[in-house]
């Protein structure tokens, strides 16, 4: 619970408040009965109304000034958890910000957004119970103590003895209890688990016949899971008249022996009722601890898990004083590139050389996990080299400011990902002082003017979420058009054509050639006619450079490129080179 | 207030078939709630006894009567009472405890299965119709909060109400008019719960809102991770997510203080009123009306109001709900099912592989699909189907597994009406290899085996070299390697080729594949055709595919567009037709020239 600590520090103030407030409700749960003890021995006993009201003049100052410490408590509470939950997902939320693909691969996304809002809500539920009713126990046990001891010193000895016990009760229980929870927690996310596979696989399901099957998976796992609820709740809630039982004996035994002090005279009767009091309030307040030990074990989980993305170093790091990209890059150089990926597996791409020169169109082919998108994510550093060196004007990558180096690259990832809001807003994205001119050209180079402007509303269409409501294909070309206005000095086109029609696809790639003009241009593709016209193409196998060259020259020096080719052209087409359709 | 009762109650009667098998457990348990209400209700009465015996003996003692003392002998079978009292009233806990636990836990486990039963008889259409994310918590999340509402509420509702009802009645039989002022706590408390509950409900509507608009940013901007790096908008998005959480951190705060009001409240009247009981109690007792003993039991029912009261607000927000659960719950298993086969129908023996569809009329809601589809696929032949998205082409293996059910015609296999068929005879007919592959978290082998998982080992080997992935799944460490929780340790090329190992080791009569190769590359898809021709061989197939390169030796090609076929042939046939097929294989080579 480091974590939870290091917030703590920041609201000292708040907490030393919250502390003191509890003293206020320890006031009125334990000064009320001594009042009353007081009216019994002083009034009652003594014969003397006197003393009883003035007994009852201080209960009601009690009763306003303990509420009041309640209420700052809820106050301090409430301020105390809220505002150490909203620093956890700030700071997460931030520390994801610093992460590159590496990072993001390996929590997954889905789990950062619950280790974002679930889990950080999960220690505000602790928290809360914490502030509140956690520090109350050892206030309530030392005061009632302090004050048992003052009634009477023989007496006390009993209530010490109970204490242990308590303690004793609430250790074992955690104990006990935490891998019959860990039990459940794992039951209930295999539970999860079937029922997701169950209704996104609904068709195989059904296909195969295996309905029954998957059923019966689902019952093994529900028995299992509701074997381990059932001991959790029982351990849980026998806690409660277990504690009580201890009191209760404790009760008849100082009853039985306080008789003998007030055969004794050592003792009156009212601080023998108050005795009772102050040991049913402090078993109370023990009980309520009993109850943030049930939520612990889901926080501490949760803790862990945000622990662990606070804790990770990204791989990719701004350097402290790196250089700046700035003007036109002149060249691009991949020198003895060797990488893997950071999560693992074989090597991707072994000792890769080649250089780039400003205006170059060059692409890359090869088979699915040949390296080609792998080769292009090294240049703006979504990862890291693992041996060699990728250079940009003679200047390692790792050496230039990150949102330099970036900032000179317009890379089109395969997945466009549109983010909601209007469609001129996503184009902004890669330029936010982008003129509506700049906007609409762009547009039209990316072949997706006649699209926007079919929608209602046009460029101020919005984008619903998960952008439903624009196909694959106008994603991608929004997602290029979003590149374009940039006019970065580096283009890459990591097969992001692949949504296309072959129409789209030629017009789109006529008029980016115009476009372009002297900037360098890197396109990763699956499809022969998309790379056919770049100036070089690099075909990849296996992580390895086995051929390089115009289209015509590797289709007569290249066996894969060959090989790619006439899968997707027939023999005519690959004869004639350029010819038309047979 | 009565309607409002009776609309809330409705789901629950719902739920009632799977309380019904527990309730003899239930009953049992809320007598041992009830028996432990009355034992503890008791206890004060008899601790004061003891202190009013305490008290008037040590009273004497203090006038000096002769021959006063504490008299053991009278208290000794008071505490024996007593304590054969807390050991009942214990016992009674305990039991009622572990009944309640096990009625509830069972009836938890039967609504999980039903629900997840419920899954496996939902026609098809359901799931294409309802986002799963939102199934998913109605299963998960909604199944739970019952859960714990029926575990700790109802125990703490019936506790809390008998142990009001009991202290009252107890407190009017120490003392009227005592009684009838501590009784101002039960109005005071209402209203006070009324007038927060009344203010924090907006504050928890607006936390609520919060919480939502947090989640819908941090669910964008995590998916769009890539394109912040990208852009550079680290910053920018750093400063968006401020506002949002900022925003939560006020509404939170405010919701959580304004709740945590209404237990202080009702405790001040609660010792306000002590405070005015303990007086006057006091003074009657000097006056010698009431007895020592009888102010401390009346003092320590008034505490034992006041705790079920201060747990009222927590109570009432988890049983709101837990309706709220329950009624999404029953909506859910009221869902109309699949139908169920037909009367009479008959098994199928051996399947030739015939299909035949005659004048299929069919759409989704009011807008027809498919308008009078009529081909037939011989035993052996195969079949493609190609057009453009959206032409209706998954829906013909929709309708042909009855996925869904066609609204007019006829769908046919080997004679026999497909409607007339058990449902599982028809599956079972067929072999898919979907767009969309499918692979549950387990080992590869079981994977392979998921159609037939009696397959001996030697003919999963087989399948998996035939489709071309048996020295991937050495690579990946082997047969009894897992496919992880998000199936991301396979690539999507990868996982399509096992899921044709999976459709072969079946060996069906009839093969669909639906983009079955959509995302391996051509060059592999290349390598790969031997393979399939192999095992397309002596079967029916249909097969939808986008790449028209992977159809060309088809027996029938079926163009569809918008519905309707527009053309039919072999592939040469087509191509000099010129005509639409023509169009389609030609706009895949355009533009090859620049």
């Amino acid at each position: 619970m480091r974590l939870i600590l290091h917030y703590l520090k920041r609201y000292k103030g708040w907490f030393v408040l919250d502390f003191l407030s509890v003293f206020g409700f320890a006031l009125a749960e334990l000064g009320l009965p001594t009042m009353v003890a007081e009216m019994i021995d002083g009034g009652i006993m003594q014969g003397d109304p006197a003393a009883i009201w003035q007994a009852g003049r201080v209960c009601a100052v009690i009763a306003v000034v303990g509420v009041a410490g309640t209420v700052l408590l809820g106050f301090c509470c409430a301020r105390l958890s809220t505002n150490i939950t909203a620093d956890i997902r700030e700071e997460v939320f931030r520390k994801a910000q610093t992460f590159s693909h590496a990072e993001f691969g390996k929590f997954g996304i889905a789990s950062m957004i619950t280790r974002t809002n679930n889990d950080a809500f999960q220690i505000q539920l602790f928290l809360n119970a914490l502030f509140r009713t956690a520090l109350m126990t050892p206030v309530m046990m030392c005061a009632s103590f302090i004050l048992t001891l003052r009634a009477s010193p023989r007496l006390s000895v009993i209530v010490i003895a109970t204490f242990p016990l308590i303690v004793l009760g609430v250790v074992l229980v955690s104990k006990w209890s935490r891998p019959v929870s860990e039990q459940q927690q794992t039951s209930q996310d295999n539970m999860n688990r079937i029922t997701r596979e169950n209704l996104t696989g609904v068709r195989v399901v059904r296909a195969f016949n295996n309905d029954a099957r998957e059923q019966a998976r689902f019952e093994a796992e529900n028995e299992r899971y509701t074997k381990a609820s059932r001991r959790m709740f029982k351990l849980m809630m026998m806690t409660q008249p277990v504690f009580f039982l201890v009191m209760n004996f404790a009760v008849c035994l100082i009853f039985w022996f306080g008789g003998h002090l007030l055969q004794l005279g050592q003792i009156e009767i009212g601080q023998l009722t108050a005795f009772m009091d102050y040991l049913f309030h402090a078993m109370f307040s023990i009980l309520m601890f009993s109850m943030v030990f049930m939520i612990y074990p889901k926080a501490a989980v949760s803790a862990r898990r945000i622990q662990a993305v606070l804790d990770t170093q990204p791989l990719v790091q701004d350097p402290k004083d790196g250089e700046t990209l700035s003007g036109p890059v002149e060249e691009i150089t991949f020198s003895h590139v060797s990488f893997t990926y950071p999560e693992g597996g074989g090597e991707i791409l072994h000792d890769i050389s080649l250089s780039i020169r400003r205006g170059e169109t060059v692409a890359f082919v090869g088979s699915t996990g040949s390296g080609k998108s792998a080769l292009v994510s090294l240049l703006p550093r979504f990862y890291d080299v693992t041996k060699g060196s990728v250079r940009v004007n003679g200047t390692d990558v790792r050496q230039f400011h990150l949102q330099s180096l970036r900032r000179a690259i317009g890379f089109v990832p395969q997945k466009a990902f549109l983010f909601s809001g209007t469609i001129a807003d996503n184009i902004r994205f890669g330029k936010e002082d982008a003129t509506d001119e700049e906007v609409v050209h762009a547009a039209e180079v990316a072949q997706a003017e006649d699209f926007i402007r079919a929608k209602p509303g046009g460029f101020a269409a919005p984008i619903a979420e998960n952008a439903a409501n624009v196909s694959g294909g106008q994603r991608q070309r929004l997602s290029i058009a979003r590149a374009l206005v940039r006019k970065p000095a580096v283009y890459v086109f990591d097969d992001s054509f692949s949504a296309l029609d072959f129409q789209t696809d030629l017009n789109l790639r006529r008029a980016l050639r115009k476009e372009t003009g002297d900037a360098i241009v890197l396109i990763v593709a699956q499809r022969i006619s998309t790379v056919m016209d770049a100036d070089r193409i690099f075909v990849l196998d296996h992580g390895s450079i086995v051929g390089q060259g115009r289209h015509e020259e590797l289709l007569d020096t290249c066996p894969v490129y060959r090989e790619i080719a006439a899968s997707q052209l027939n023999t005519a087409e690959l004869a004639g080179g350029k010819g038309v359709l047979s | 207030m009565k309607r409002k009762w009776k609309h809330a109650s409705a789901p629950l009667s719902a739920l009632l078939p799977y309380l019904a098998p527990q309730r003899w457990v239930f009953l049992l348990s809320i007598v041992f709630v009830v028996a432990q209400a009355l034992l503890y209700s008791l206890s004060p009465v008899i601790e004061g006894s003891v202190t009013t015996q305490l008290a008037s003996d040590a009273a004497d003692m203090a006038a000096g009567v002769p021959g006063a003392h504490i008299q053991f002998d009278r208290i000794l079978p008071i505490l024996t009472t007593l304590l054969t009292l807390y050991l009942g009233k214990t016992a009674c806990q305990a039991a009622a405890t572990i009944t309640l636990t096990n009625a509830t836990q069972e009836t938890m486990r039967a609504l999980r299965s039903a629900v997840q039963k419920k899954i496996h008889a939902l026609p098809v259409q359901y799931f294409d119709t309802h986002p799963y994310g939102d199934i998913l918590s109605r299963i998960t999340n909604d199944v739970d909060t019952l859960s714990s509402a029926l575990q700790q509420t109802l125990l703490n509702i019936i506790n809390g109400l008998l142990g009001i009802v009991l202290a009252i009645t107890m407190m009017f039989q120490l003392n009227a008019r005592l009684a009838l002022i501590a009784l101002i706590i039960l109005p005071m408390a209402l209203l006070i719960t009324g007038i927060v509950v009344h203010f924090s409900q907006k504050q928890f509507a607006a936390q609520q809102t919060a919480i939502g608009d947090l989640n819908a940013r941090v669910t964008e901007l995590y998916t769009g991770y890539h394109e912040i790096l990208l852009y550079n908008k680290q910053e920018a998005v750093v400063k968006e997510f401020h506002a949002v959480n900022e925003k939560l951190r006020r509404c939170g705060f405010r919701a959580q203080f304004g709740s945590s009001l209404i237990s202080p409240c009702i405790s001040l009247v609660t010792y306000l009123v002590i405070g005015t009981v303990a007086t006057l109690g006091a003074l009657a007792a000097l006056e010698g009306t009431l007895a020592v003993g009888s102010l401390q039991a009346f003092i320590r029912y008034i505490w034992q109001l006041n705790d079920p009261l201060s747990q009222i607000s927590q109570l009432s927000a988890q049983i709101q709900s837990a309706f709220a659960a329950a009624r999404r719950v029953t909506a859910f298993l009221s869902q109309e099912e699949e139908g169920i086969d037909a009367p009479g129908a008959k098994g199928l023996k051996k399947v030739r592989g015939e299909v035949t569809f005659e004048d299929v009329h069919f759409g989704y809601g009011s807008r027809e699909i498919l308008h009078g589809l009529s081909f037939t696929a011989k035993p052996g032949q195969t079949v493609a189907i190609v057009g453009p998205t959206g032409a209706g082409k998954t829906t013909i293996i929709n309708l042909l597994l009855r996925f869904y059910e066609i609204q007019s015609g006829r769908i046919l296999l080997d004679g026999h009406d497909i409607r007339s068929l058990p449902r599982e005879d028809l599956r079972r007919a067929f072999g898919m290899v979907l767009q969309d592959t499918w692979l549950f978290s387990g080992s590869l082998l079981e994977n392979l085996r998921y159609g037939r998982p009696d397959a001996p080992l030697a003919d999963v080997i087989s399948a998996a070299k035939g489709a071309n992935v048996h020295d991937f799944i050495l690579s990946a460490g082997g047969y009894d390697a897992l496919v992880n929780e998000e199936g991301d340790n396979i690539s999507q090329g990868e996982k399509q080729l096992l899921t044709i190992a999976r459709a072969v080791l079946r060996d069906p009569p009839v093969l669909i594949l639906d983009e079955a190769t959509s995302s391996v590359d051509t060059r592999l898809e290349k390598r790969l055709q031997g393979a399939m021709q192999k095992m397309m061989e002596g079967r029916t197939c249909l097969v939808i595919a986008h790449r028209l390169s992977t159809i060309r030796n088809a027996d029938l090609i079926l163009v569809l567009r918008d519905g309707r076929i527009v053309e039919q042939g072999k592939h040469d046939e087509l191509l000099k037709k010129d005509g639409a097929y023509a169009a389609l294989y030609n706009a895949q080579f355009q533009g090859k020239e620049i």
